[in-house]
């Protein structure tokens, strides 16, 4: 049994790791892909190798592409670190009993690539789940490099051991001061994310919401809404959601499937932003090319090109029509290895203007295609609150989608006045069509207000939506009555009217944007 | 006796590949009564006396091709799939036999089973010589953000790039700085300068090859120094101080407008690290700042702009009036003795009702006969303005011609001279609208610019994976020769803090 001991512990070992990669964290692993670039070709590859270190850095780009299949990228770290294990067993002759201590090494590897969490956007450290992992396979072999030049020399291998592992200790600390960029500088930063990456939902949650998102996928976004009420969804989350309701036709869903989002809590000193999470799919989704193109490449300098910021560029160069720029891109992508058919679709796009007309791309956005008048603007890297004032500011929506998309902004950001002027054109524009509920709810909210420009008489209201808001007025005055204070109101009245946009209105007054 | 017979083998084995490895150019080709596709364009060019090899890349479909150069001594042929790379000492015996003279390259194209030959192009070869090296600053075009950026020395004469600064190199998560404006002193190294903001921020100074870092923000000054220009015979340095904001247009191609809210010109004396005022005018916008070859003339681009709306802030006013803001050209006549600046004289009202134009980067040849600038509809920041194109003026006889020789549909921005005068380079967008590169031009004896070419790599497919700007290239005499990582090394350090002359 003993000397079956150091394959029961890399047995082990493996089935956790796979567990925690590719079955757990999938959507983690692509993004980290998706967040990292790989081009084959010479280019590139000088790029990166110019600087010290780039050879390993080339390396693991190269390998973290495969993360485009989890189980595929996994397999190829897994096995890296089942290597690791064999040759600390093997130099340091560590027996069968205590071969589990070789197992620190690669756990320490699988805890540092788990720990990114929402690091994952913001590590500057190109294809970081595999540079780690070829330095220390480089220590190892340095190490026995040494051991094995000095097999003649009358010491014992430790001694050889502690020469070697000085030998590396002063071969790092040169090159490090040296090469100041390169990545044997250790530029290390506490993260503490792996709770996050490990038990954070709706960090999960966000991962595969971008990812349905950018293939127009937009039921598999609503799937991705927690149902469980007291599972407040993020922000970005609610954003995702509100997109594909647009682009379902379901945009007065909004306040029904949850609005009231929340900024993520995180346990270090990270500050997230969605302009670095999901501004380029959002600003795209809106039909906000010019901003989308600018957050692709705004991330790209901060924090490296990627595969997302490339293929987004490359929609909005084709939607801008800079069809040079466009080919440069996708001359891009056609080198990589997983991308290619991608690029391939895409480059047809604008050899033939019919596959762009017919693209779910096409299809989807134009409608709302900012056709206005060129606007000198900025967000200040608040895309959401940006989205809430440009839709709040537009008078006379062009298109039965904008007009959807006015009307619902106004109401998220409970902008009063603009709510009404759209309501009047909306009504003006469907006389004969029934008004949704989430409108209705709005007019009745505003139009009880003193200084509405609604005429509340003039509009027929559904009945059960006028008694509805009754019912919630009646109630909401009763609970303050008895002295319950704002909290537990809301909370008594959430599970009646928590769908409605009075609930929304009055209660959900935490809009943390970041 | 085995092993001689395998060496043998060998020998004789990889002979014969050498010798399959002689190109010809096919004759069963047919004429196409055309100038070929190549990348970069190359045609009819005229070129430095001592460039590194013109490669280039035949966009004729996807096909195999041959390109014979014809020189007074001989001929050369090449060609690798869509590829011609020339062999580097082989160029080296074209140029020596062609100075003064021309290139006769003749192209053919395989498609299918089918060689073509194209109308054959020259290339000339200019009796000038171009300055060994060129600076510029990698960078993407971004907007606002900054990170992974360098500033790069490349060797004209051949192919040798390498860094002079990495601004990764003192860059973490959390600490972050973006560094810009690099600058030379008559086209050499031992004085020079780049500026770095944020994180680590301050201005990397080297005077006689020593470095320090300084900070040239003082209270009575707008900001430290932005658009740097070298006195060509005195230890000073002339700066613009701008309040600059940054937005973006929604819908606009031109995508973004940088904007100085105020902006004037400094004086920095480098030895005795002392800032003065130069001109900090009223409703004046005075930017870009640049010596005459003598050191008696200061060149600089000013905006008449009021600001009327006392309720909201002065960035909101430039924004909703941004396309009101053009810039005129000036001089002020300088005395570096005294170090006093006197008569100030209106060069160029490009901004008068007649013109409407707005001029930037102004930049005087060497001989000081003539000046180059940037010239648009409005506004200071042409890199992103596609109407951009290069301008020169006659400093004699005030004439202003455009240099259409150099100028594309799209941005170019950026004049430079190279220290022999005979060469202009520009920072051009032509290519793909969005990413700049250094178009080089050669200008006669007559004052007159001849068609502009890319500069060369030794990959031709470079340019189009390579995803950054050649943001301000300059051109070097020499190498810069203070290392990366001492300039990290002195980055981290404090910056000294320059003293106000009130003058």
């Amino acid at each position: 049994m003993k000397k079956y001991l150091k394959y029961i512990y890399i047995l082990a070992f493996i089935t956790v790791a796979y567990i925690l990669l590719p079955v757990m964290n999938a959507d983690y692993l692509y993004t980290i892909q998706d967040n990292n670039v790989f081009i084959n070709g010479h280019t590139f590859m000088m790029d990166i190798v110019q600087h010290a270190g780039g050879w390993i850095t080339w390396v693991a780009c190269y390998l973290t592409q495969f993360f485009y299949y989890p189980w595929l990228g996994s397999t190829f770290l897994i096995l890296l670190w089942v290597a690791i294990y064999w040759i600390t067993i093997w130099m340091f002759r560590i027996s069968d009993k205590f071969s589990f201590l070789a197992l620190i090494i690669p756990s320490l590897l699988l805890y540092h690539l788990l720990d990114y969490g929402y690091w994952i956007y913001y590590a500057k450290a190109p294809a970081f789940p595999f540079v780690p992992t070829i330095l220390v396979i480089f220590c190892l072999l340095f190490t026995w490099g040494v051991m094995f030049l000095t097999r003649n020399l009358k010491i014992s291998w430790r001694w050889k051991g502690l020469i070697a592992l000085s030998l590396l200790f002063v071969v790092i600390m040169t090159v490090n001061w040296l090469c100041p960029s390169s990545p044997w500088h250790f530029n290390y930063n506490y993260r503490h994310s792996i709770l996050t990456t490990l038990t954070d939902k709706n960090f999960r949650h966000e991962l595969r919401m971008y990812r349905a998102l950018d293939e127009f996928r937009f039921e598999d976004v609503f799937k991705e809404m927690p149902t469980n009420q007291e599972q407040a969804p993020t922000n970005l989350m609610v954003l995702y959601k509100n997109i594909a309701l647009m682009h379902t036709g379901q945009m007065d869903k909004m306040f029904e499937t949850g609005n009231c989002g929340i900024k993520p809590e995180l346990g270090d000193s990270l500050k997230i932003r969605t302009s670095l999470l999901g501004a380029p799919i959002v600003y795209y989704m809106f039909g906000h090319i010019n901003y989308a193109y600018r957050w692709a490449m705004e991330n790209s300098v901060q924090y490296g090109l990627s595969f997302r910021s490339l293929k987004i560029m490359t929609r909005c160069a084709l939607f801008n029509q800079e069809f040079d720029a466009a080919a440069k891109y996708i001359a891009l992508l056609k080198s990589s290895t997983f991308h290619r058919s991608w690029a391939i679709e895409h480059e047809q796009w604008m050899i033939n203007s019919t596959h762009f007309f017919q693209s779910k791309d096409y299809q989807t956005i134009s409608p709302l295609l900012n056709d206005y008048e060129n606007r000198l603007d900025g967000d200040d890297g608040l895309c959401e609150q940006f989205l809430l004032e440009y839709y709040s500011a537009l008078d006379h929506a062009k298109t039965p989608l904008l007009e959807d998309v006015m009307m619902c902004m106004t109401l998220w950001s409970k902008d009063f006045y603009a709510y009404c002027f759209n309501f009047y054109d909306y009504v003006n524009h469907h006389p004969n069509d029934p008004l949704p509920a989430l409108y209705q709810e709005g007019a009745i909210l505003f139009g009880n207000s003193e200084e509405s420009p609604i005429t509340l008489n003039r509009f027929k209201f559904d009945d059960m939506v006028a008694d509805k808001y009754n019912g919630f007025v009646q109630e909401y005055n009763s609970l303050q009555y008895q002295g319950m204070d704002e909290q537990e109101i809301a909370n008594r009245l959430k599970p009646l009217y928590g769908n409605t946009y009075w609930w929304y209105y009055y209660f959900y007054n935490d809009f943390n944007i970041y | 006796m085995k092993l001689k017979n395998i060496l043998s083998i060998v020998t004789i084995t990889t002979l014969l590949a050498a010798c399959g490895q002689h190109l010809t150019v096919p004759s069963d080709a047919k004429m196409e009564s055309r100038l070929p596709k190549i990348y970069p364009d190359y045609t009819e060019v005229t070129i430095p006396a001592n460039i590194c090899p013109m490669n280039f890349i035949v966009q004729e479909g996807e096909t195999e091709v041959r390109a014979r150069l014809t020189y007074p001594d001989g001929e050369f042929i090449y060609g690798e799939g869509q590829k011609v790379q020339i062999d580097e000492n082989q160029w080296q015996e074209i140029l020596r036999s062609a100075k003064g003279k021309e290139i006769k390259v003749e192209v053919y194209a395989k498609i299918g089973d089918q060689w073509t030959a194209y109308q054959p192009f020259n290339i000339y070869v200019a009796e000038d010589s171009i300055d060994e090296y060129i600076s510029y600053r990698a960078i993407q075009p971004s907007y606002v953000a900054y990170e992974r950026l360098s500033i790069n020395q490349r060797n004209l004469t051949n192919f040798d790039e390498r860094e002079i600064y990495n601004n990764m190199s003192v860059s973490s998560e959390k600490v972050g700085q973006c560094i810009n404006c690099h600058s030379y002193q008559n086209f050499k190294t031992d004085n020079m300068l780049f500026h770095m903001r944020q994180g680590y921020g301050g201005t990397m100074i080297v005077t006689n090859g020593e470095l320090r870092k300084v900070d040239l923000k003082t209270d009575e000054t707008l900001s430290a120094g932005v658009y740097p220009a070298w006195h060509p015979t005195h230890n000073l340095i002339a700066f613009s101080t701008n309040k600059t904001g940054q937005s973006f247009h929604t819908k606009d191609l031109n995508k973004i407008e940088v904007q100085d809210t105020e902006s004037d010109l400094i004086l920095y004396d480098v030895d005795k690290n002392e800032v003065s005022i130069i001109s900090e005018l009223d409703d004046e916008l005075e930017v870009f700042p640049t010596w005459s070859p003598d050191g008696k003339k200061l060149y600089f681009c000013s905006a008449h702009f009021e600001y009327y709306n006392d309720s909201i802030e002065k960035s909101a006013e430039m924004i909703q009036r941004y396309k009101e803001v053009k810039y005129s050209l000036y001089s002020v006549d300088f005395n570096p003795d005294t170090k006093e600046f006197s008569n100030v004289e209106m060069v160029y009202d490009a901004a008068s009702d007649s013109i409407n134009q707005s001029v930037t980067l102004p930049r005087v040849s060497p001989d000081g006969r003539y000046l180059l600038f940037a010239q648009a509809e409005f506004g200071c920041f042409h890199v992103w303005h596609a109407d951009a194109d290069i301008y020169m003026m006659n400093l004699k006889t005030k004439e202003i011609q455009k240099l259409d020789a150099v100028n594309s549909d799209r941005s170019e921005s950026y004049p430079t001279w190279s220290s022999n005068g005979r060469w202009i380079m520009v920072d051009s967008r032509r290519d793909d609208g969005n990413y700049t590169r250094p178009y080089i031009a050669y200008f006669d004896k007559k004052g007159k610019a001849h068609k502009a070419f890319m500069l060369p790599q030794k990959d031709p497919n470079y340019y189009t994976f390579y995803l950054r700007s050649f943001n301000r290239p300059e051109f070097m005499i020499e190498p810069v020769t203070i290392s990366p990582r001492e300039f990290a090394a002195k980055a981290k350090e404090d910056a000294i803090p320059a003293k106000y002359a009130d003058r």
